[in-house]
C-alpha cells in the first residue's frame, strides 16, 4: 500500500491514536528490551519469540494489533512527535571535558528558576535611550560592575582587610563575602530569586551589609525602609515594591517591627534580627545556610538591584530602580574624584537606608576601604565613633554637623584622623561649612549634591578652595551632565538662577509603577527635572539656591507630608490641613502643621501628634509646630498654596 | 552476475579468495574490520521490507566493514562540540561505495553500497537496513548495554557500512564473545546497580542487568529518549506548532526566533551535521569504546610501533 495517504484516507482518528499510541510505542523500536545476546549467539528462534520486546516493524505491529500498516505508521510517527521533548537537548551543553551528567543533580530547564512577573515588571521599568546606552558603555561609565563581583575581588585581594569595623570588632572582606554568600543561599532556599524584591529595615549594623550583599549576590533587589517607619508606611511601600521578604529588627526601642510585619499581607517571609519572634525566621537561621548557589543566579551589571523610595509612604509612592552598573559606576568613578583609597576608614552618619549612606559603602567596597559603622546617629555616639574608630572620611549631613557644633562636640572631638568630609542631604550653610573646615587639622570639607534619582550628581573636590566647598555643591560627577534652565527650558548663563536639570549614566530610568510621577520627571530631550533651584558660577560649580518641590527636609531626611496631611484632614476637629517646612537652625527644616479648625474647638499639637502616632505615622514626620488659620490660600483649582503659608509663618515669626 | 560468472572472469578465483581480495581492498582503504554476514540469518532477524533482498533482489552476500570511530582527542571535547562529529562516518560509506565499484570492476558481479539512510516509507526513525545487524552477523561487533551500540574487543567503537553483492561469499561467524560489559563495568554494576553508560546518560535512556557470570542479562533502551538529544528533526514541527499556538505576535516571534530556534533554522538551511548528531556520552564513559587496544589512532600507532 503506498504511503502518503491522509489520515482520513487510512481511517486514523484521534480516538484511535488515544487507544493505540501506547501499545504501538511499546512494540516499536522506541522501547527496546533485549535479553541475553540472541543475535550474536544465533538463537534466532529466541529472536522471533522476543520480537515484541526487541522492537517490531510497523507491519509486524499492525499484525499484532489488528491495524493496517499505514495506521500504525501514522499513529507511531505522530506519537513520536507529540512525545518529543525538544528542550532536553540542552542537557548536552553542560557535559564533556570531564563533566558528566548526574541524574541526581540535574535540574531540568523548566524547573529552573526564572523571573517572576513582579520582577519582570520591575525590569520593564528599566528603559534607557539606546543612543545614551551606547554612549555610557563606550565612555566606560557603565562597566562590568556588580556588587558581588566587587566583594569577591576584595575578598580575593585582601581577605583579612577590615571591611566592617563595628561594635564587635573588625570583619574582614573574606568573612564578609562568606557571610553574604551564606545569606544568599538562605534567601535562595526561601525561594527568593533574581529580580525579587527584598526590603531591608535595619540600622547601620553589619547585618545590614550582609543582607544587602546577600540580596545582590542572587540578583535580587534590595528596597530599603527607614528604621523609623511603622506599619502604616511599610504597608504602602511593601505593597508597591511587591517585596517578598522583609529583613528587620525583632525589637527597636518600644516597637516590635518583625511582629508587626507579620500582619502585612504582601510579605512571604519576615527575617528578624534579634530575639526570636514567632512566625518569623531569624537572621541567624538564614545566615547559617550552607551550599552552593546555581550559576544562573549570578547577577548581571544591567540588573536592577536597588529600589529606593523617595516619597509617598501613604499614596503615590515614588520608587527609584537603580541598576548595578549605574550605581556602582557612580562609586567606581567617584572614588578617585574623592580620593578615597583602600587605606581609608569611612564613617557614614547617614543611614544605609538612604542612597547617600549606601554611596559611602559603595565607595569603600570599590576600593577595599573599611566601613566604620554607626548604627544610628546621635551627636555623642558619632563623636565616640570618631574618637574610637579614627575614620579618615566622614559622610555627614549639614544637620549632623550643626548638631555636633551646637553642643560643642566638634571642638571636643579629635578630628585629626579625618582627611575628608563629604556633606550632603541639604545645602550646607556657608558658615557651617567654614566652621567645620576650620576644625579639620588634616582634612578638607566638601559638599555633595544628589538625589536618589540622580545619585551623586555634583560635588566639590578635595582640592577645591573652602569658598567653593562652602558656597556650592561643586561640579558634575563623572557620567553626569548638569544644566540650569529658565521657565522656558532654555539654558541660563552663569549666575542666573533656574531649575537644575541633570542627565547621564547615573540617572534613574524613571519611577517604578508611577506613570503620573514619570510624566513630569523628564524633559522631552531626557533631562531630569530635579525640582531644585540652582545657579552655575563661572568655574562650573553649581550653587543650590532653593527647592521648588514641597518635600520637607528634616536634617537631611526628606519626606513628603502628604500622608500626614491626609490623616489630619480626617481628624474630626480639622477642616483642612497642610504641613509645610519652617526653617530650623539645626535640622534645616521642621514641619509645621497649619489647620483650619472645624469648629471653635481647636485641637492642640500634642493631641494631633498622639492622633497621628495612633495611626502608625513615624515620629520624625510628626509636626513640631501648629498654626491655626481661618482659611487656606487656594489656587483656582483648590490646591493649597503652600508657599503663602510658609511666608505667613515666616512673617509671624 | 553469479559466482560462476565471477569465477569465469577471474579463472581460478574461488569465493574465499575473492572475499580475501575484498577484505584486503577495504582494509587498504581504511577499514579496521571487514566481514561477511550470513544472509539467511539477516533475513530471519530483519523484518520484511528491511532485508537485503528488498533492495538488491539477487543479493547473495552482505559485506560489513567498520572504520575507526573517534580520535582520542575527540573524547575530550565538550559534548556540544562532540555532537558535530556526526552520527555517520563518511569514510565508511566511501569505502563501501568504492568496494562496490571494486567488486563490479574486478569480479563482474553486481554490487551496491547499502543506503545508510531512513526508509522513506517508514518515517524518520526507521532505517532502510540495519547496518548494525549486518556488522554483528559479520562478526565485527557485538551489542552493548549502551542501546545495542556495537563494540569490538580490539577496535572499540566503530562506524559501519555495508555492501550488497550478487557474489556469493563465505559468511563469517559473529564474535565468539561479547566485550560488553567490561570487567570494570561489572564491578560498578555490582556496587551501584548501574554501568557507566547507564549512570551518565543525559536522558537516562539506558538500564539493564548483568548476570552472575558478568554477562548481559537484559538491555533496556528507550530510543525515543535518546533521540531527544540527537534527532532534532522533530523539533522543527514542534517549534512551528508552538508558533501557531502563540498568543500574540511578540510571543510568536520569540518562539520562532529565540536562540535555539534560530540555530535550528541555521542547521536546516546549511544541512549541518549537528542537526542529527550523537551525544556520545555513553561511549565517552565506555572503557571498551575509549580504551580498547586499538580504539583510536594513537593506540593503533603505538601498537604498530610495538609490532615493529
Amino acid at each position: 500500500m503506498p504511503r502518503g495517504l491522509t489520515f482520513e484516507q487510512i481511517g486514523v482518528t484521534e480516538a484511535m491514536i488515544a487507544s493505540y499510541a501506547d501499545a504501538i510505542w511499546r512494540l516499536s523500536n522506541n522501547v527496546q528490551i533485549r535479553r541475553g545476546d540472541p543475535v550474536r549467539l544465533l538463537e534466532l528462534d529466541r529472536v522471533d519469540a522476543e520480537r515484541a520486546d526487541l522492537g517490531m516493524s510497523d507491519a509486524q505491529i499492525a499484525a499484532v494489533l489488528g491495524l493496517t500498516r499505514d495506521q500504525v505508521l501514522a499513529i507511531r510517527v505522530l506519537t513520536e512527535v507529540r512525545r518529543f521533548r525538544r528542550r532536553n537537548y540542552h542537557r548536552l551543553y553542560e557535559l564533556g571535558r570531564g563533566s558528566r551528567f548526574r541524574a541526581d543533580r540535574y535540574v531540568p530547564l523548566e524547573a529552573r528558576g526564572g523571573f517572576r512577573a513582579d520582577a519582570l515588571a520591575l525590569r520593564e521599568a528599566l528603559r534607557f535611550d539606546p543612543k545614551e546606552v551606547r554612549r555610557f558603555v563606550e565612555a566606560g561609565w557603565w562597566g562590568n560592575d556588580t556588587l558581588a563581583g566587587w566583594i569577591a575581588a576584595r575578598a580575593a585581594e585582601a581577605p583579612q582587610r577590615a571591611a566592617i569595623r563595628g561594635p564587635d570588632g573588625d570583619l574582614g572582606y573574606g568573612e564578609l563575602a562568606r557571610r553574604a554568600e551564606r545569606f544568599a543561599v538562605g534567601l535562595h532556599r526561601l525561594g527568593i530569586g533574581r529580580g525579587d524584591v527584598v526590603s531591608v529595615q535595619l540600622p547601620n549594623v553589619p547585618e545590614f551589609l550582609v543582607a544587602y550583599l546577600g540580596i545582590a549576590r542572587i540578583g535580587a533587589v534590595m528596597s530599603t525602609a527607614h528604621v523609623p517607619y511603622r506599619a502604616a508606611e511599610l504597608r504602602t511601600l511593601l505593597a508597591h515594591s511587591r517585596a517578598r521578604a522583609l529583613v528587620c529588627l525583632s525589637r527597636n526601642k518600644d516597637h516590635e517591627p518583625a511582629a508587626a510585619a507579620l500582619a502585612l499581607p504582601s510579605l512571604e517571609h519576615v527575617i528578624a534580627l534579634g530575639d526570636p519572634v514567632p512566625g518569623t525566621r531569624s537572621f541567624a537561621e538564614v545566615l547559617a545556610s550552607a551550599g552552593d548557589l546555581p550559576d544562573d543566579l549570578a547577577p548581571a551589571p544591567a540588573d536592577p538591584f536597588l529600589l529606593l523610595y523617595t516619597s509617598g509612604t501613604s499614596a503615590n509612592p515614588k520608587a527609584v530602580p537603580l541598576t548595578q552598573q549605574a550605581t556602582l559606576g557612580n562609586a567606581r568613578m567617584g572614588a578617585p574624584e574623592h580620593r578615597i583609597t583602600a587605606a581609608d576608614v569611612v564613617l557614614s552618619a547617614a543611614p544605609y537606608s538612604h542612597l547617600f549612606g549606601l554611596y559611602s559603602f559603595h565607595l569603600a567596597a570599590g576600593v577595599g576601604a573599611t566601613n566604620l559603622l554607626l548604627p544610628a546617629f546621635t551627636p555623642p555616639d558619632f563623636a565616640q565613633a570618631v574618637a574610637a574608630g579614627r575614620p579618615t572620611v566622614l559622610f555627614v549631613g549639614p544637620a549632623h554637623l550643626a548638631a555636633l557644633l551646637k553642643i560643642g562636640l566638634l571642638d571636643a572631638t579629635d578630628l585629626s584622623s579625618v582627611r575628608l568630609v563629604i556633606a550632603s542631604g541639604s545645602a550646607c550653610p556657608p558658615e557651617l561649612a567654614r566652621a567645620v573646615a576650620a576644625r579639620l587639622p588634616n582634612g578638607r570639607f566638601t559638599q555633595l549634591w544628589g538625589m536618589t534619582e540622580t545619585q551623586a550628581g555634583l560635588y566639590t573636590r578635595p582640592d577645591d578652595p573652602i569658598e567653593v566647598a562652602a558656597l556650592t555643591a561643586g561640579r558634575p560627577s563623572p557620567g553626569t551632565e548638569a544644566r540650569v534652565v529658565g521657565p522656558d527650558g532654555a539654558g541660563l548663563e552663569p549666575g542666573e538662577e533656574g531649575e537644575l536639570q541633570v542627565r547621564g549614566s547615573l540617572m534613574f530610568p524613571g519611577y517604578f509603577d508611577n506613570a503620573e510621577a514619570n510624566a513630569d520627571a523628564f524633559t522631552a530631550d531626557g533631562w531630569f527635572r530635579t525640582g531644585d533651584l540652582a545657579a552655575r558660577d563661572a568655574g562650573g560649580n553649581f550653587r543650590i539656591t532653593g527647592r521648588s518641590k514641597d518635600l520637607i527636609n528634616r536634617g537631611g531626611v526628606k519626606y513628603n507630608p502628604r500622608d500626614v496631611e491626609d490623616l489630619l484632614d480626617a481628624h474630626p476637629d480639622v477642616m483642612q490641613a497642610a504641613v509645610v517646612p519652617v526653617p530650623d537652625p539645626v535640622l534645616g527644616e521642621r514641619a509645621c502643621c497649619v489647620i483650619v479648625p472645624r469648629s471653635e474647638r481647636s485641637p492642640g499639637l500634642e493631641e494631633l501628634c498622639a492622633y497621628l502616632l495612633e495611626r502608625g505615622v513615624a515620629r520624625y514626620k510628626l509636626p513640631e509646630r501648629l498654626e491655626l488659620v481661618a482659611e487656606m490660600p487656594l489656587t483656582p483649582t483648590r490646591k493649597i498654596i503652600k508657599s503663602r503659608l510658609v511666608a505667613r509663618i515666616a512673617r509671624s515669626a | 552476475m553469479s559466482e560462476a560468472a565471477a569465477r569465469e572472469a577471474r579463472p581460478g578465483a574461488d569465493p574465499a579468495a575473492i572475499k580475501a581480495q575484498i577484505v584486503e581492498y577495504c582494509k587498504r582503504k581504511g577499514a579496521l574490520a571487514v566481514g561477511v554476514a550470513d544472509l539467511e540469518a539477516i533475513d530471519r532477524v530483519a523484518p520484511p521490507g528491511h532485508r537485503p533482498g528488498d533492495i538488491l533482489p539477487n543479493v547473495r552476500s552482505v559485506i560489513s566493514l567498520g572504520v575507526g570511530g573517534q580520535t582520542q582527542g575527540a573524547w575530550t571535547v565538550p559534548t556540544k562540540a562532540f555532537a558535530y562529529f556526526g552520527s555517520t562516518e563518511g569514510r565508511a560509506y566511501s569505502i563501501a561505495y568504492g568496494c562496490s565499484f571494486f567488486i563490479e570492476s574486478r569480479f563482474r558481479a553486481r554490487a551496491i553500497y547499502c543506503p545508510p539512510d531512513m526508509d522513506p516509507e517508514g518515517g524518520a526513525r526507521i532505517p532502510l537496513q540495519s547496518l548494525k545487524l549486518h556488522a554483528e552477523l559479520a562478526g565485527i561487533g557485538a551489542r552493548s548495554l549502551a542501546g545495542d551500540i556495537l563494540l569490538h574487543p580490539e577496535f572499540g567503537y566503530m562506524y559501519y557500512a555495508s555492501v550488497f553483492t550478487e557474489l556469493e561469499l563465505p559468511p563469517d561467524r559473529p564474535l565468539a564473545t561479547n566485550p560488553c560489559p567490561a570487567p570494570s563495568c561489572v564491578d560498578m554494576y555490582r556496587k551501584t546497580g548501574q554501568t557507566p553508560c547507564m549512570k551518565f546518560c543525559p536522558v537516562q535512556c539506558l538500564s539493564g542487568t548483568i548476570d552472575e557470570r558478568g554477562r548481559q542479562a537484559e538491555m533496556r533502551y528507550e530510543m525515543a529518549k535518546c533521540a531527544e538529544l540527537t534527532q532534532q528533526y522533530e523539533a522543527v514541527p514542534e517549534v512551528l506548532a508552538e508558533a501557531l499556538a502563540a498568543g500574540d505576535a511578540a510571543a510568536r516571534e520569540r518562539t520562532l526566533f529565540d536562540p535555539d530556534a534560530s540555530l535550528l533554522w541555521y542547521k536546516m538551511s546549511v544541512g549541518s551535521g549537528g542537526l542529527l548528531a550523537q551525544c556520545f556520552e555513553c561511549m565517552r564513559v565506555c572503557p571498551i569504546a575509549t580504551r580498547a587496544p586499538l580504539a583510536d589512532p594513537i593506540r593503533r600507532a603505538q601498537a604498530a610501533d610495538r609490532k615493529d
